[in-house]
Parts: structure tokens; C-alpha cells; sequence
């Protein structure tokens, strides 16, 4: 993490099957650079087309195809194959790498969690995509937050120290079409004109992915 | 960016991003320039505009190469900074930065003796050498009308584009239309004009200067084909950019070079390569004054047509440079490269507001420039930004052989090495020229590279001052939080 507070990450991603291409795309939408790593040719072709990413053809686990991605600038690496024993190789052939990178493996199963001891942080979609099942399945009201419906990006932000619209209240900004400020300061309370918008607090927001780029602009800085 | 997600807008064809590019190349340039290019190399301006063409050709090669295989909405900024190191980037940035904000007053100080010309037309005022200088109370000091007209310009738009995210792309094809329009009513009156059928083309080359004005000219007019850098700053918006983006790029720019060896070669077949080099900025339009049938309804003079249009292009061509050069600032804020503050958007306009008013400031300044000064620094800069943008497409080759690339260039890797030759050669015989014609621009060039790199070191102690501080906290807990 060279620099946590500037706008923009530099994210590299190694797989860009189906996981990885939707990562991509969420990462792209809120303006950050992703670079994809993948093997398989077609694959490699079509994200090249999405026009999303800079796409690297080969396998992520080797050294020559790794340094291509520019790792030294990368503060994120993220390995989303389907397979845990090569997302892990990479992650740890990463920080060996570029010791403060950031790492963040794709698991196959919930037992993975004991991976943490060698990567920051494990994702395992699957699980992820059983609860957004489960909701539709029990036709609940209540939806957590990930499980979202349609395009909508439903966030928590956290208004940042010295962001444009920050210690402004909601009257004062004029936040993009598309834009939603659902919950108060503490999360207690919907959002009203005179709600302030204090640096350090959450604030529960819902997006149009077309603008949440300006949106964490407005609010991160 | 920003302006472009706040309306989000129809996807762009070939045609759109074709006239995207012909709509920033084809503007101000030509009419602001002509007079110029014709003054230092006479009736070979012709040529000098036509060799600008095929030397910026390569480096749209290496444009279209980066476009396509770096998705990001930056310019020429943006592909650098994904390549070299930050230094290197910097001042990259920083470099066309300026040369957009120098274009800016280039454009400014264009649109003032047209401006005053079309009044003129209209008998509002006298012809433009013979208005006097104003008297300011204020400062006590006599102000050139021209002058001030072109601050005015510049304070409006810079005022308009900093509250008001309006400004988009259809209306950039319309602009176009008519710019192009207008300057095709001035080539057929003018070919058909009895003026220009006793034309005199020779001798090309004056006397006294020969083939080797050529040059000098050929680096004041290279900005006018700056622009199809603005094509690549709206790749995301166009459909297919594999295939749209090179040709959008080439299209425009062979129908740029038309374009302005037919206008050009009316301009010197009808008044003369004298008398557009006496007319200076204002060359077209007197040469447009001179064959427009008159008696015209509601316009009365024809040659007004042609005065509005050297009006209207160098307006739009200064509001798309204001845009242009807050943009890159706004870019090198959000990598850090800038302060933070001038990557963030205003929270009530949504404008990225410091990077323009800071662009603004420069501007307004450097009006206080002569025209041809304010065109030689603007065009050095692009030509320096354009030989790192050659060298950016040969190292990513070299460092990432892999990486997709939806269009390759032909016979690389000649293309870029020749537009590094030829940008080279250009900047050098630029800098000669301004050491013996011009050495205030070339002062000003210098202390502007000095000045990045005083702004670069000390952004860098900035930011290592509280960094170190975040860094260990990081450290301290593992997991780094992201909060978005």
C-alpha cells in the first residue's frame, strides 16, 4: 500500500475467467487501474475487447509474465483462478516480490480462512453467491448488503479527511444524478438535507456504477 | 471524466470520433497560423502544413498502438504514466500540461484580431491596425484591445467550464461540421475568385530563406495538428475501439491535411503570400474579405461568413484546450502526482475545479505573450510530449511483450524511431530558431521544466513527510482497511 489515500489503486489481477472479469469491471467502474493476467488466449482476447483493463497473456505464476505487470507500482495484487494452491503461489511470489504489496486470494472452501497467515486477505465467491441464492430462494425483505439486486452498487463509505465534501452537510453538495445517501451519521438515521457528512463517519449509499467513480470522489477525495 | 459521467452519452461511432478529432486539429490553427507559417517561409507554407501531416502520422501510429491496448480515458498523460517511472511521468504531464495551456492563449490571442476584424467588417470599429490602445485607469496604463479581448476570452470559459459540466460530445460533432463547412465555402469562392487564377505560387521558396524556412515554419504551425490526442481521451465512449480508434485517428488527420493545403493554397493564391504574412493572425479571414461576394442579405459581406468562422474555431478550440489542460491536471492529482486537490471535483459543480483554475492562471498569464511566441512554446512542448509518446510504445513492446495489443502497428518498429527522428529534428531546429529569434520563449520554456522539477521534489517531501507515519500504522495492524 504505497499510498491508501490517493483516489486511484493500482490493482493487478491474475485470472480473468468469471470471477476475475467481474472483479475487473467493479474495480474499473470506481476508477481504479487494473491490470489482468491470463493464460487462455480467447479469454485474453475478449477482455481485451471489454476495453476495461490492460490484459497480459501467460501464466501468473511465472516470473518474466509477473514482472511485465509492473508489480513495484501495483498496491493490490488479487489471485482469482479457480485454483487456491496457484492463487496462494502467486500471492506469496508476490510479496516476495514487492514485500508491501497487498495480497488477496480466491478460496475454494470455507475452511480457507487459515490461509490469512500467508495472504491479507482470502475471497471465496462461491459462499458469497449462495447467500445472494438463499435470499432469492427465502424471498426475504432484508438483503445484506452484497446481495444487491440489478446494476446498483450499494456501499458504505467512509467520508475521508480533506475529501471535496467533506464536514459539508447533504444541501451543500450536489452529488451526480444517480446517487443516493440512504443512512446518517452512525447509521441510525436516514440522511436529511441538514445531514452533515463528518469526516470519519460511514454513510450507507446507493450507486449508479456510472458514477461511483465521482461519488468516492466527492466523498474519499 | 467527470463530465462525461454526469450526462452518460450515446456511444460514439467512427463518425463521432473521427469529427472529435478533426474538431480539435481543425480550429484555430489554421486560421490563426497561416499568416504566420506564410511570413517565414512564404508561398512554401503550402508544404510546411502538408510535411506537418506526414510527421505527426508516425506518432499517431504509436497514439492509435497505446489507445487500444491501455484503457484509460488520459491522453497521452495516462499511457505514460502507465510505463515509466514517476519522474519520468511527471514530467510528461507536466509538459502537456503546459503546451495545452500555451495553446490556450495561442487560441486567445487568435480569436482577438478576428474578433475585432468581424467588428470591423460591420463598421462597429476601424480595421484592427488602426484601433488605438484603450486607457485602464485603473493600472494607469495603456492596454492593447486585442489583449484584453483574449483575457476576456479566457476568464469566460475558464468561468463557464468551472461551474458547468456541459459540455460534451455531440456538440463537438456540430462544431465541426461548421467550422469544416465555412472553410469549404472559403476554398470554393476562393478557387473560383478571377484573383485566384492569376495566382502566383512561384518562386516557392523566397528568397533568402529557401528550403530551410521550411523547418522553423513547420515547428510554429506542428500545433496545429495537435489534437487527435483528444480522441484517445474518449476511447471509453467509443464502440469497437480496436478498430475505431486507428482509423478515427488517420481519417481525421488525412482529412485535416486536406483540408488545410486546400485553404492554405487559396489563402496564398488570392492575397498573396505577402499580404497574408502583413494580415498575421487575421490572415484569413482579410484574405476571405478580399473575394466573398458582397450584397449579401442579413450577412451583407460575404467575407464575414469566413471572419465568424476564424471567430467561432479559435472560441471552441480554447474551450476544448481549457478542458483539455485541467484534464491532465486533474489526472496527475489522482496518481498523486499533482497536489491531491486537483484530482478532486468541486462538491457543489462537479468540475474538477483547482486543476482549471490553476490551468486558468497560466493562461491568463501567458496572454500577455506575442502570438507567434505563444505558438513556438506551445509547439516545442508537444513535439517533446510526442517523442516520449514514440518512446513509450518502443519500451512497452521491450518490457511487456505479452500484454494484448488489439492493433498493432505496421513495420514496427520504424514507425516510432521515425517519429522520434523527425519530432527531434523539429525540436531541435525550434529551440535553434528561438535562440536567435525568440530567446524570451525559450527563457520561459526552461524556467517552466525547472519549475516541475522544483514542484516534483518538493510534492515528493510532501508526501514522504506524513506517508512514513501511515506506513508504520499500517504495519502495526496487517490488514489494511479499505474502506471502499
Amino acid at each position: 500500500m504505497t499510498e491508501p489515500m490517493t483516489g486511484t489503486l493500482d490493482v493487478v489481477i491474475a485470472g480473468g475467467g468469471r470471477v476475475g472479469f467481474q472483479t475487473a469491471e467493479l474495480l474499473a467502474n470506481r476508477d481504479h487501474d487494473v491490470t489482468i493476467i491470463e493464460q487462455d488466449e480467447q479469454v485474453a482476447s475478449d477482455l481485451t475487447d471489454e476495453w476495461m483493463a490492460t490484459v497480459i497473456t501467460g501464466d501468473a505464476t511465472d516470473p518474466d509474465i509477473i514482472a511485465q505487470a509492473g508489480l513495484e507500482r501495483t498496491d493490490v495484487i488479487a489471485a482469482l483462478t479457480g485454483q487456491t494452491g496457484l492463487n496462494l503461489a502467486v500471492c506469496l511470489a508476490a510479496s516476495e516480490l514487492v514485500p508491501g504489496i497487498r495480497t488477496v486470494a480466491r478460496i475454494e472452501n470455507g475452511t480457507g480462512e487459515s490461509y490469512t497467515r500467508f495472504v491479507d486477505a482470502v475471497v471465496f465467491p462461491e459462499r458469497a453467491g449462495a447467500r445472494v441464492a438463499a435470499n432469492e430462494i427465502a424471498g426475504s425483505d432484508v438483503q445484506t448488503l452484497a446481495d444487491v439486486t440489478g446494476d446498483l452498487d450499494v456501499m458504505i463509505i467512509r467520508v475521508a479527511d480533506g475529501a471535496p465534501a467533506a464536514g459539508r452537510d447533504l444541501s451543500e453538495v450536489r452529488f451526480p444524478a444517480g446517487t443516493l445517501i440512504v443512512s446518517g451519521e452512525e447509521g441510525n438515521r436516514i440522511a436529511r438535507p441538514d445531514t452533515t457528512l463528518t469526516p470519519g463517519s460511514r454513510y450507507l449509499v446507493a450507486v449508479e456504477p456510472d458514477v461511483v467513480d465521482e461519488v468516492l470522489n466527492l466523498m474519499r477525495g | 471524466m467527470s463530465s462525461q459521467h454526469r450526462s452518460p452519452s450515446a456511444e460514439l461511432g467512427l463518425l463521432d470520433a473521427t469529427m472529435i478529432g478533426m474538431g480539435a486539429m481543425i480550429g484555430a490553427g489554421i486560421f490563426v497560423l497561416t499568416g504566420l507559417a506564410s511570413e517565414i517561409a512564404g508561398p512554401a507554407a503550402i508544404l510546411v502544413f502538408a510535411l506537418n501531416g506526414v510527421v505527426t502520422a508516425f506518432t499517431g501510429l504509436s497514439y492509435a498502438e497505446l489507445a487500444a491496448s491501455i484503457p484509460r480515458s488520459g491522453g497521452g498523460y495516462a499511457f505514460v504514466r502507465e510505463i515509466f517511472d514517476d519522474l519520468a511521468s511527471f514530467l510528461m504531464g507536466w509538459m502537456l500540461w503546459f503546451a495545452y495551456m500555451i495553446a490556450g492563449a495561442l487560441y486567445a490571442l487568435g480569436f482577438a484580431p478576428n474578433f475585432l476584424e468581424l467588428l470591423h467588417v460591420y463598421g462597429v470599429v476601424p480595421s484592427p491596425g488602426q484601433v488605438g490602445a484603450l486607457a485602464v485607469p485603473v493600472v494607469d496604463a495603456a492596454v492593447p484591445p486585442a489583449f484584453l479581448l483574449a483575457f476576456v476570452a479566457v476568464l469566460g470559459l475558464v468561468a463557464l467550464n468551472a461551474v458547468s459540466t456541459a459540455a460534451s460530445g455531440s456538440v463537438e460533432t456540430i462544431f465541426t461540421v461548421v467550422k469544416v463547412t465555412i472553410l469549404l465555402v472559403f476554398v470554393g469562392f476562393g478557387v473560383a475568385s478571377p484573383r485566384f487564377s492569376g495566382a502566383e505560387f512561384q518562386p516557392l521558396f523566397t528568397e533568402g530563406n529557401g528550403v530551410t524556412a521550411i523547418l522553423p515554419a513547420m515547428g510554429l504551425t506542428f500545433i496545429a495538428f495537435e489534437g487527435y490526442d483528444l480522441i484517445t481521451t474518449v476511447t471509453e465512449e467509443v464502440k469497437n475501439p480496436r478498430e475505431n480508434i486507428p482509423k478515427a485517428i488517420f481519417f481525421s488527420l488525412a482529412a485535416t491535411v486536406v483540408v488545410y493545403m486546400a485553404v492554405v493554397s487559396v489563402a496564398i493564391g488570392t492575397l498573396g503570400a505577402d499580404g497574408l504574412a502583413a494580415a498575421g493572425e487575421a490572415g484569413i479571414a482579410q484574405a476571405a474579405t478580399s473575394f466573398m461576394p458582397t450584397g449579401l442579405p442579413v450577412i451583407q459581406n460575404g467575407g464575414a461568413l469566413i471572419v465568424f468562422g476564424a471567430v467561432f474555431s479559435t472560441l471552441t478550440a480554447l474551450n476544448a484546450v481549457v478542458i483539455a489542460s485541467s484534464r491532465v491536471a486533474f489526472s496527475m492529482g489522482r496518481e498523486g502526482q499533482l497536489l491531491p486537490s486537483f484530482g478532486q471535483i468541486h462538491h457543489r459543480y462537479g468540475t474538477p475545479f483547482v486543476a482549471i483554475l490553476a490551468s486558468a492562471v497560466v493562461m491568463l498569464g501567458s496572454v500577455a505573450l506575442p502570438t507567434k511566441s505563444a505558438g513556438n512554446m506551445s509547439s516545442l512542448f508537444f513535439l517533446l510530449s510526442f517523442i516520449v509518446v514514440n518512446v513509450a510504445v518502443i519500451r512497452l513492446r521491450r518490457e511487456r511483450p505479452d500484454m494484448n495489443r488489439p492493433y498493432e502497428m505496421p513495420f514496427y518498429p520504424a514507425p516510432p524511431l521515425i517519429g522520434i527522428a523527425l519530432n527531434l529534428v523539429l525540436a531541435g531546429v525550434l529551440v535553434r530558431y528561438l535562440i536567435r529569434v525568440d530567446p524570451l520563449a525559450l527563457a520561459l520554456s526552461v524556467a517552466w521544466i525547472l519549475l516541475g522539477g522544483a514542484a516534483y521534489l518538493g510534492l515528493n517531501r510532501l508526501k514522504r513527510g506524513p506517508d512514513r507515519d501511515r506506513r508504520t500504522d499500517v504495519d502495526a495492524d496487517q490488514v489494511p482497511e479499505i474502506d471502499d
